[in-house]
């Protein structure tokens, strides 16, 4: 019994010193970084997380760093500006320092009665001789339910083990990974690029939403027949596509500009609340007669 | 007759009663546990009215500069967007807008640009009608840090003393600038 239980305190305390160490010996931004929550994100850390609000605060933890401030300092900058909840770790008070409370305290008061059940005080030794048999029963249900608990304890752990590895593949669906790369590409306004690999992820699975990207970044690139191309595979299928419209109207522009101020007024037609209809209004506007030379 | 006092002593007599205190107190920490995150919202609830907004200076899109602390006096609107946000092309217009409406009466509006480039940025700006737009760029996303931002688009309502008076994450509507900034024209 005692065994175990010094065991399993070890281990513990392995496990505890491993997580701990973990971030604490590379480099000291990551460090920082890893007690800070990413603002942006759920459950992520500053270290861990790609969103761009996450990669400035990394920014900023560099500086300070560099400019001689520890991390305490820094930790209190982040709390100033976004809240106690920044921290990975936050003060224990209140509400949370009931939920460390009262399992600490239950284990003390089981051990407490553990000791006394199973260590037979020499004082009552011999007035309570006839309740033996029942004292070595009780012992006996002390060892087992301490054994079940063990024994809780090791599934759990192996079983937790066991779940979590299934759930990291899913992320990396190759499509969902072609779009995003694309999408980088596209904020680095390197449309080529952006659009190989949209239709990288088309060949995979054709999907409407992402043959508008595809027609959006050859437009951008300078393929306008390609986006033109593009924009009536979708349109083939929904004629009233107000993206598939405004992307050929777009596209159109450059070759022939009577369909295009037709197609564009289609667009407007079917989506007057478009976020860019403001501006294709007036890019009608601002040209002659549809029907013109 | 002694027999039962024997088997169980003392301590052990309360026993259930202490599993039944144990587990009604267990319980209703679980119950406040699942209920604290709605309690205090994130984010929103940040207590921001009344604090001195935090500086922001420096070279601007076009060339020319700005400070904050240059236009006190005025009610600003600092919007925090960039060109690869979405939501931030949308609500872009709106804002232009309401600051064509409203600087007759002192209402400033600057965009703070988080980690972007500055092709993309004009190209938004052309695309959106905010040409005129003053643009804080912000490359590396460290000023927008300095104002606690949690995320584009952000907009900040600072008054005419420079403190601040709300700040809204996500999209503004009409009738939020309209609520934030009346007050502000009115006293």
């Amino acid at each position: 019994m005692a065994l175990v239980l010094v065991a399993l305190a070890a281990a513990a305390g392995i496990g505890l010193a491993r997580s701990a160490s973990d971030h604490g010996r590379q480099d000291p931004v990551r460090a920082v970084a890893a007690g800070l929550r990413c603002p942006a994100c759920q459950g992520e850390s500053v270290a861990d997380s790609r969103s761009p609000i996450a990669v400035a605060m990394r920014q900023v933890v560099a500086d300070q760093l560099a400019q001689g401030q520890d991390r305490d300092e820094i930790r209190r900058w982040f709390v100033q500006r976004y809240g106690a909840d920044v921290l990975t770790d936050p003060p224990a008070r209140g509400v949370r320092l009931l939920l460390w409370g009262v399992p600490a305290l239950a284990l003390l008061a089981g051990g407490y009665a553990a000791v006394r059940t199973l260590r037979p005080r020499a004082g009552r030794a011999r007035p309570a001789a006839p309740s033996m048999p029942d004292a070595r029963g009780a012992r006996r249900a002390w060892r087992v339910a301490s054994v079940g608990v063990v024994a809780l304890v090791v599934s759990v752990a192996v079983a937790a083990d066991r779940l979590d590895p299934p759930a990291r593949p899913v992320p990396a669906d190759p499509v969902a990974v072609a779009v995003q790369l694309a999408h980088d590409l596209e904020t680095q306004n390197r449309y080529d690029a952006a659009a190989q690999m949209y239709q990288e992820a088309l060949r995979e699975r054709p999907d409407d939403g992402v043959r508008l990207r595809l027609a959006f970044a050859l437009l951008r690139a300078g393929d306008s027949t390609g986006a033109q191309r593009t924009a009536r595979e979708v349109l083939a299928r929904e004629p009233d596509s107000p993206d598939g419209l405004l992307v050929l109207g777009l596209a159109q522009r450059t070759t022939q500009a009577a369909e295009a101020a037709t197609t564009l007024r289609r667009f407007l037609a079917v989506a007057p609340a478009h976020p860019a209809a403001a501006e294709i209004k007036r890019l009608l506007a601002a040209q002659p007669a549809p029907g013109g030379p | 007759m002694r027999r039962p006092a024997l088997r169980r002593p003392g301590w052990l007599r309360g026993g259930p009663a202490v599993v039944l205190v144990l587990t009604a107190v267990v319980g209703t920490l679980v119950v406040l546990g699942l209920r604290a995150p709605a309690a205090p919202s994130p984010g929103e609830g940040l207590a921001v009215a009344g604090t001195p907004a935090p500086a922001l200076s420096g070279p601007t899109l076009d060339g020319g500069h700005f400070a904050l602390s240059d236009v006190r006096g005025q009610v600003v609107l600092v919007n925090v967007f960039a060109s690869w946000c979405g939501p931030c092309r949308d609500e872009l217009p709106l804002l232009v807008d309401a600051e064509r409406e409203w600087s007759p009466r002192g209402v400033r509006l600057v965009g703070l640009n988080i980690r972007d480039g500055a092709e993309a940025v004009r190209a938004l700006l052309d695309e959106t009608g905010a040409k005129g737009l003053t643009v804080v760029p912000d490359p590396d996303g460290t000023r927008a840090v300095e104002w606690g931002v949690r995320g584009v688009p952000e907009t900040f309502v600072v008054d005419r003393d420079g403190r601040l008076v709300d700040r809204r994450q996500g999209v503004v509507t009409r009738q939020w600038l309209e609520q934030r900034i009346a007050p502000l024209l009115a006293g």
